[in-house]
Parts: structure tokens; C-alpha cells; sequence
């Protein structure tokens, strides 16, 4: 009698912290986030693995901060912008993040029409028309819409986490791959040679890695989710568990899909991964043959599971902030500017997609890099929010705290001049 | 008479009774104690420290704010609790309309100016919450005022009148300072405060339910969503909540309580009145997916000897809620269950008739019966209320079609 309710608590124990913090950090991998990785190990091997732990610690601080202002205030990251900084800084501010969430909602129909790529070759017309992205991305897009406005979201929501299980391949066909172990481990601990630092492919792709796994979107996405799932100062000490549960498994999933790249698409020299077939590559000591369905699976279901929340988070922030109506349970006479900018985002974002010739990984890479290129401006508003005491009281971040979040946005900024030097230059 | 923004205002040079520029005006203060639309003063940014600008010594208002009072004579601002900046505290915050019913944010807030004597009046008159406030703003300072104002005059005002706003305060001592009652909120029926309260962050939530009358209060927390209810209820003060709950349905209070932790659904219950905890905490023992569990044991119940004019009576000082009142019960000897006499029969007859001889065939139930069940039996039967009888045969409370919609609406 005593196995069942211990079981319980276990079940109990795991879905506890499979909160808002570890779906955020699940969704962050998505088709934007496999598609740097990639290309990250496949051009560079493991010479960019630094990254992984200072991009992990941001990640963990930011998202922390998040987290904490959505338990202490009860209010959306866009709320307390313009309740502390005015219509204009919020305006500027939602006008960015609508052009870069177009960015990746983009970027997650180019990797639903990338994880069909391999159906074009198809020797059967019939095969080669149904997995055209001319037939794919429409047919997602409409899904996409239906699934969150009929809010039968919340149901399907457990089928993307779970299959969300596709990123164990990752680390199961690094493992099989024989990586050089030694020269990884070596890489991701030791300090990067800086003559890299003048070249703007090695820039801009240090800045999609921060900006895929960073993405400005979390932000505001995990505070709303924490304040929609009524999460208290009280009860905030799961929560942070939970976050921080989240963002090391993202971590740990991203360093092996950079590990795989690298030990299998580096090593054979395939440096430029220009489709998802390439990509899948990565797979093939796990999964042979099949190695490009299962890595198409897994593509596939990133990018639906982001395409599901990016739009609609955008819509809720942007509204939120500028004080129009929002909320699915609103018809759509009674919030026009919520549901319009929900569909325009579905519809442009598929829509540039279905451009004939259009560079579906390019993409994915690029709006990762606009996403970096936003990300500091956001954490200046969060770390002065999350640092006001009539806002916060006592749950105001300690020192060395500050430290490390002024040193994340100091060195983006750094970074994006950096690399925008670079391009000039080059 | 002329109305001028607050966006307007704000930052607008401050010229003495000289005619020299001596700051710019920062904030905009409202004294509630003493006056609720007038302005009182302006804080004015000057080149030593922040000064007071009273409304008295204003010759006009508006691009250029204009005082009949040397600069010298302006008086050190000092932070204060009891006046409300309307800056800090309603411009980009959120406010309840009460005439839209809902929760919105303040885009600007227009004030009209009034001449009297040697000086102007400025009185708050609307919050605008539409896209004039916020273009208004966006391109302030982007192109000459006149040509700001003539394009601003194409836009249809979304303006809500200032005696329909209700601002929200969380600080206690500061709201009664500031004389925020939320009086124009209680008006309004429970479920459509309900949905004002569940697009308010916690604690504006708590603020209301802070100050609202206990029956509103009570109405207002049966129609919340299950989470926010308990929400609020763990975040109040134990005598507050004992009072709201008191107010409740005996019912909805016992499944309120059921869903709070132990430790508080106790403290709750001493703090409440002995002869609704008696109630409540009956009800709380029974499984709440039962019928004892969705009954009410506040019903109408007479002799089986009584007269229409009787019930008539037991009507007049019923003081539950106006679903129970359907059906008046009949009962014998120890509360057994006799007969049950629809309202409308009793509307129709004469005063004298005995109420046996217009009783109906009646439908009852044990108190373990699964909700399901329940269901079953109003469907069938066409009930409007429907009896809850103990093994005795007794009369232990009612279940109305109210809580039947409510239960049907949850478990789905």
C-alpha cells in the first residue's frame, strides 16, 4: 500500500517542476535554437563551446529575475515597463519585440518547411507536392492559429514537452559519435583565443548562441506564465528550482547538439550547413539511415510547439503594455488589435517563408542574431525593475547579482558593436 | 472653459508674475481630502529644488503655465501621502472603469480650466484611455503643438468620465488618506466585479476586497474562478475573511473552505459567528462531490399545517439566497419531510388555504448521492430545486439549480 502514494509524490515531485521556468527553457530550443547550435559546431567544432557556461549563468540569472518580479508584483514584464517608464520607452520597446518575434516566429515555419526538405527529392510527385513548404506551412500556420484560439492549447501543450524527449537523441548520438572527448571538455573550460574576436562570422555567431538561448521573448513569456499560474513570493522558492532545473538541461541539450555538429559534420568538413538535411547529419551515428526522420521529428516538433507561443505571447506583451484589450476569452470585436497582431504574426511570419528560393537555415541563424541584438535593451529594463524597492521590497537583487546581469548586458552591447565593426569592415 | 491635457501640462514652462521662465511643471496634485476633481497645486522643477505652484496663484494654463506670484514666494515642495500626483499615480496605471465595466490604463487625463476672479481653476474631468492620449504622447515634442492638436481632433475620443473611475491603491493608510472607497465598484453586480478582479494583479485584488462591502464582498467571491478565490481569501486578514465567508452561501463557503489549507480554513472558522460555523463545518464533512456537499441549509421550511399566509410570513423574514426561495418545504413531526409547495402556487392562492392540499409529488435525495446523480435528477425531473433528505427522513438542506449550472460548468 505504501508503493502507490510514494509513487505519487515522486510523479507529484517531477511535475512540480515541470512548471513555467522548465517550458520556457524547452521551448527555447527550438527551430532557431538546433539551427545555431548546428551551424555553430559544424563551422567553428568545438572552438565555441566557452560560451556554454557563461551564456548558461545569464541564462539562469535572467530568467531568475523574471521569474522573481512575476512572483513579487503579480504583473507582466510589459505592465511594469510602462507603469515605471512611460507609453514612449514601452512603444519603442514592443515595436522591437514585435520585429524580432516576427523574426522567429518566421524562423520556426522555416524549420517546419525544413523538416519536410527531404520529400522533395522524392521520386513520387505525389510525395514531393504534399511536403512542399507550399503545402506544409499554410497547413501548420492554420493549425497553429485553431490550436490557441480554440484553447485547446493546454492539452496539446503536454504532447510538444513530451516529445520534447527528441532532444536526448542529441545526447545519445554525440555520445556515439566519438567526439574528442578531451578536446571538448578542454574547449568549454578554457579561455578563447581572441584573434576570433575580428571575424564577423565568429562575432555574429557568438551572438545568436546568446541570443537563441537567451531569447528577449522568455522574458516576457516565463513572467507572464508565472503570473498567470498565480505563483506567490511566498511560494516562489519551487519556482525558482524549477527555472533553474529548466535552463540547465537547455544548456546541457545545447551542448551536445554543438558537441554532435562538430564531431560529425566538422570533422567530415562540412562547414556550411545550408538545409535540414545536412543538419541531420549530426544523427546519423545513432540513427544511420533514419537519422534525417528522426532529426525532421524533432525539428518539427520545436518548431510547432514555439510557433504555438511565440505569436500569442507577443500579442499578450504588446497589448499589456500599450493597454489594449487582450485575452482569448474576449471575442474578437472586443479586442481587434490583440487578435490582429496575433494572426498578422502567424500570417507574415509563413508567409515570407513560402518565398520561393528563400534561405530557410540562413534565417533560423540570422533572427537568432537579432534576437542578441535586442536582448540587452530588455535586461536594462529588468535589471531596473527588479532593483526597485517600492516594487520589489526585500526580494530586490543582492550584489553580486547585479554584477553578473550589468556584465551580460555590457558585453552583448560590446559584442553587437563588435560585430557590427566587423561587418563594416568586411 | 477649456480642457488641457495632462501630457499638455506636463513639463510645460513656468513663467512668474515677472514674465521670467523660473522651471518646468512636474507633477500635478489633487488634495482628495479637501476637494475630489480640483487641482491643488503644481509642482514646479526650478533651478533651486522643487517648488510648490497653488492653483490660486495661476493666471492660465496650458503651453506655458503662467503665476500672478513672484518665484520667491513659491513654497518647498515636500513629499506628502495625502495628495494624489496624477503623474505617479494615474498616468500608464491601471484604473476600473465602472460605466465599461472593466480594468484599463490611462493614456492621459484631461483637465479643464475654469476662470474665477483673478485666477484659473483646473478641475480633473476624464482619463483618456484611446488612441488620442497615446498618439498625443508618442509625438509630443515631434512636431509643433498646433499641428499635434489638429491632427489629434480627427481621432474619436475614448475618454471615461472621472466620477466613473475607481483607482486602485494597495496601501491601506494611504487610501484612506487619499478617500479611494471603491463606491462606484459595489454598485456593480458580483459577477461583473468578479471579472474586473480577475484582470487585477494580487494585490489590487486584495485592495478591493479589502474595502468593499462583506455581502458584495461574499457575491463577488462565489463568482470568481476556484484558484483566485482561495487566492484572495489566504491573502486577507483572518477576521476580514470570517466576515466575507459569513456572508456566503453556507454551500459555496463550505467548498471555499474545503479547497483552503487546514491550518486556515480553522482560524477562519473560529473567527466566524457560532451559528454559521455550525452550518458550515456540517457541510464540510460531507464529500464535496455529494449532494450534502453542493447543498444549502439556508431553505424555507413550514408545518405541514401552516397556510399560504404562513409561508407568506416565513418568506418575508428569509434571509438566504433568492435561488433557495423556488420552493417552500412542508415538514412534520422532527423535521420530516412532508410536502413541497412551488412559489408560484402560493402567489396564486388565497391566504387561507392550507398549504397540504398544494403540495406536489417531490423529489429528494440522500446526502451521499453523487453530484452526477444530482444532475441526473434535475434533468429529468425539471427541477428548480431539489431536496436533500437524511435517513431519517429529514430535511437537511436544498440544492438549487444555481449550483447545479455551476457544478456542470466545473466538471467539464
Amino acid at each position: 500500500m505504501t508503493l502507490p502514494r510514494e509513487w505519487r509524490t515522486r510523479i507529484a515531485l517531477v511535475l512540480a517542476v515541470v512548471g513555467p521556468g522548465f517550458i520556457t527553457a524547452n521551448v527555447d530550443n527550438d527551430a532557431g535554437g538546433i539551427a545555431t547550435y548546428s551551424v555553430a559546431g559544424a563551422q567553428f567544432g568545438y572552438t565555441l563551446l566557452w560560451t556554454m557556461i557563461p551564456i548558461t549563468i545569464a541564462l539562469v540569472i535572467v530568467q531568475e529575475m523574471s521569474s522573481r518580479m512575476g512572483a513579487v508584483t503579480g504583473k507582466g514584464l510589459s505592465d511594469l515597463i510602462r507603469e515605471e517608464f512611460g507609453l514612449r520607452a514601452t512603444f519603442l520597446l514592443m515595436i522591437a519585440l514585435v520585429v524580432t518575434n516576427f523574426g522567429n516566429v518566421a524562423s520556426e515555419f522555416a524549420g517546419i518547411a525544413s523538416s519536410f526538405e527531404v520529400w522533395n527529392a522524392s521520386q513520387y510527385a505525389v510525395v514531393r507536392i504534399a511536403a512542399s513548404k507550399y503545402v506544409v506551412v499554410p497547413i501548420a500556420a492554420l493549425v497553429v492559429w485553431g490550436v490557441v484560439v480554440h484553447g485547446t492549447y493546454n492539452s496539446v501543450e503536454k504532447v510538444f514537452l513530451s516529445a520534447s524527449a527528441f532532444y536526448i537523441c542529441y545526447i545519445v548520438s554525440g555520445v556515439l559519435a566519438h567526439p574528442d572527448w578531451k578536446a571538448a571538455a578542454l574547449s568549454t573550460v578554457t579561455r578563447p583565443e581572441s584573434a576570433g574576436f575580428r571575424n564577423y562570422g565568429y562575432l555574429s555567431m557568438i551572438i545568436g548562441l546568446a541570443g537563441t538561448t537567451i531569447a528577449p521573448w522568455m522574458q516576457f513569456y516565463l513572467q507572464a506564465s508565472i503570473v498567470e499560474k498565480g505563483v506567490t513570493a511566498r511560494q516562489y522558492k519551487a519556482s525558482r528550482l524549477d527555472v533553474i532545473v529548466g535552463c540547465v538541461f537547455a544548456a546541457v541539450v545545447a551542448w551536445f547538439i554543438v558537441v554532435a555538429c562538430a564531431a560529425t559534420l566538422h570533422t567530415a568538413g562540412m562547414y556550411d550547413i545550408k538545409d535540414g538535411v545536412q543538419a541531420a547529419e549530426a544523427l546519423r551515428p545513432l540513427a544511420g539511415e533514419y537519422a534525417y526522420l528522426l532529426f525532421a521529428a524533432g525539428l518539427f516538433n520545436a518548431s510547432l510547439f514555439a510557433a504555438c507561443i511565440l505569436p500569442i505571447s507577443t500579442a499578450y506583451a504588446v497589448c499589456e503594455g500599450l493597454g489594449l484589450e487582450s485575452g482569448l476569452d474576449k471575442r474578437f470585436e472586443e479586442a481587434p488589435a490583440f487578435y490582429w497582431l496575433y494572426t498578422a504574426l502567424i500570417v507574415f511570419g509563413a508567409g515570407v517563408v513560402l518565398i520561393p528560393q528563400f534561405p530557410l537555415f540562413r534565417v533560423m541563424v540570422l533572427s537568432q542574431v537579432v534576437n542578441g541584438v535586442l536582448l540587452p535593451f530588455v535586461l536594462i529594463f529588468v535589471i531596473l525593475l527588479v532593483n526597485d524597492r517600492e516594487l520589489m521590497g526585500s526580494y530586490v537583487n543582492s550584489r553580486w547579482y547585479n554584477v553578473v546581469s550589468w556584465l551580460t548586458v555590457g558585453i552583448m552591447i560590446a559584442l553587437t558593436i563588435a560585430m557590427a565593426i566587423a561587418q563594416a569592415r568586411s | 472653459m477649456s480642457l488641457v491635457a495632462l501630457s499638455e501640462l506636463l513639463g510645460a514652462t513656468v513663467r512668474d508674475a515677472t514674465g521670467t521662465v523660473r522651471g518646468r511643471v512636474r507633477e500635478i496634485a489633487v488634495a482628495p481630502q479637501d476637494h475630489p476633481t480640483r487641482i491643488a497645486f503644481l509642482i514646479v522643477r526650478t533651478a533651486d529644488g522643487e517648488r510648490i505652484l497653488p492653483v490660486e496663484s495661476l493666471k492660465n494654463a496650458g503651453v506655458t503655465v503662467r503665476a500672478h506670484t513672484e518665484a520667491a514666494d513659491w513654497e518647498v515642495y515636500t513629499p506628502s501621502d495625502g495628495v494624489l500626483l496624477l503623474k505617479r499615480d494615474l498616468l500608464d496605471q491601471q484604473i476600473i472603469d465602472v460605466h465599461g465595466r472593466k480594468v484599463v490604463r490611462v493614456n492621459d487625463v484631461e483637465l479643464e480650466t475654469t476662470p474665477v476672479n483673478s485666477h484659473v481653476m483646473l478641475d480633473v474631468v476624464s482619463v483618456d484611455v484611446g488612441a488620442r492620449g497615446a498618439i498625443r504622447r508618442l509625438s509630443k515634442g515631434l512636431m509643433p503643438s498646433f499641428t499635434l492638436r489638429a491632427l489629434l481632433e480627427r481621432i474619436p475620443p475614448r475618454v471615461i468620465p472621472w466620477q466613473f473611475v475607481d483607482l486602485i491603491e494597495t496601501d491601506p493608510a494611504r487610501r484612506v488618506k487619499l478617500k479611494i472607497a471603491y463606491r462606484g465598484l459595489a454598485q456593480l453586480h458580483p459577477a461583473d466585479i468578479a471579472d474586473i478582479v480577475e484582470d487585477l494583479p494580487p494585490a489590487e485584488r486584495e485592495a478591493v476586497f479589502e474595502t468593499i462591502d462583506e455581502e458584495v464582498a461574499a457575491e463577488t467571491l462565489e463568482e470568481l474562478d476556484p484558484d483566485v478565490k482561495v487566492a484572495i481569501v489566504e491573502s486577507l486578514d483572518k477576521d476580514r475573511a470570517a466576515d466575507i465567508v459569513e456572508e456566503m452561501d453556507p454551500d459555496a463557503a463550505a467548498d471555499l473552505l474545503d479547497e483552503l489549507p487546514e491550518e486556515q480554513s480553522g482560524e477562519i472558522l473560529k473567527e466566524m459567528d457560532p451559528e454559521e460555523r455550525q452550518e458550515v463545518t456540517q457541510l464540510l464533512e460531507f464529500g464535496e462531490h455529494t449532494a450534502a456537499g453542493r447543498m444549502t441549509t439556508e431553505f424555507v421550511a413550514v408545518p405541514d399545517t401552516a397556510s399560504v399566509d404562513d409561508a407568506i410570513d416565513a418568506l418575508k423574514t428569509f434571509e438566504g439566497s433568492r435561488e433557495a426561495l423556488a420552493t417552500i418545504y412542508l415538514t412534520g413531526a422532527g423535521q420530516k419531510l412532508m410536502g413541497a409547495v412551488p412559489l408560484v402556487k402560493i402567489a396564486i392562492s388565497p391566504p387561507t388555504r392550507r398549504l397540504a392540499e398544494l403540495s406536489e409529488e417531490f423529489v429528494a435525495c440522500a446526502p451521499d448521492t453523487p453530484q452526477s446523480e444530482v444532475a441526473a435528477l434535475f434533468d429529468k425531473y425539471n427541477l428548480i430545486t431539489l431536496a436533500v433528505v437524511d435517513e431519517h427522513g429529514r430535511l437537511a438542506g436544498i440544492i438549487t439549480a444555481d449550483d447545479v449550472i455551476t457544478m456542470l460548468r466545473h466538471s467539464h
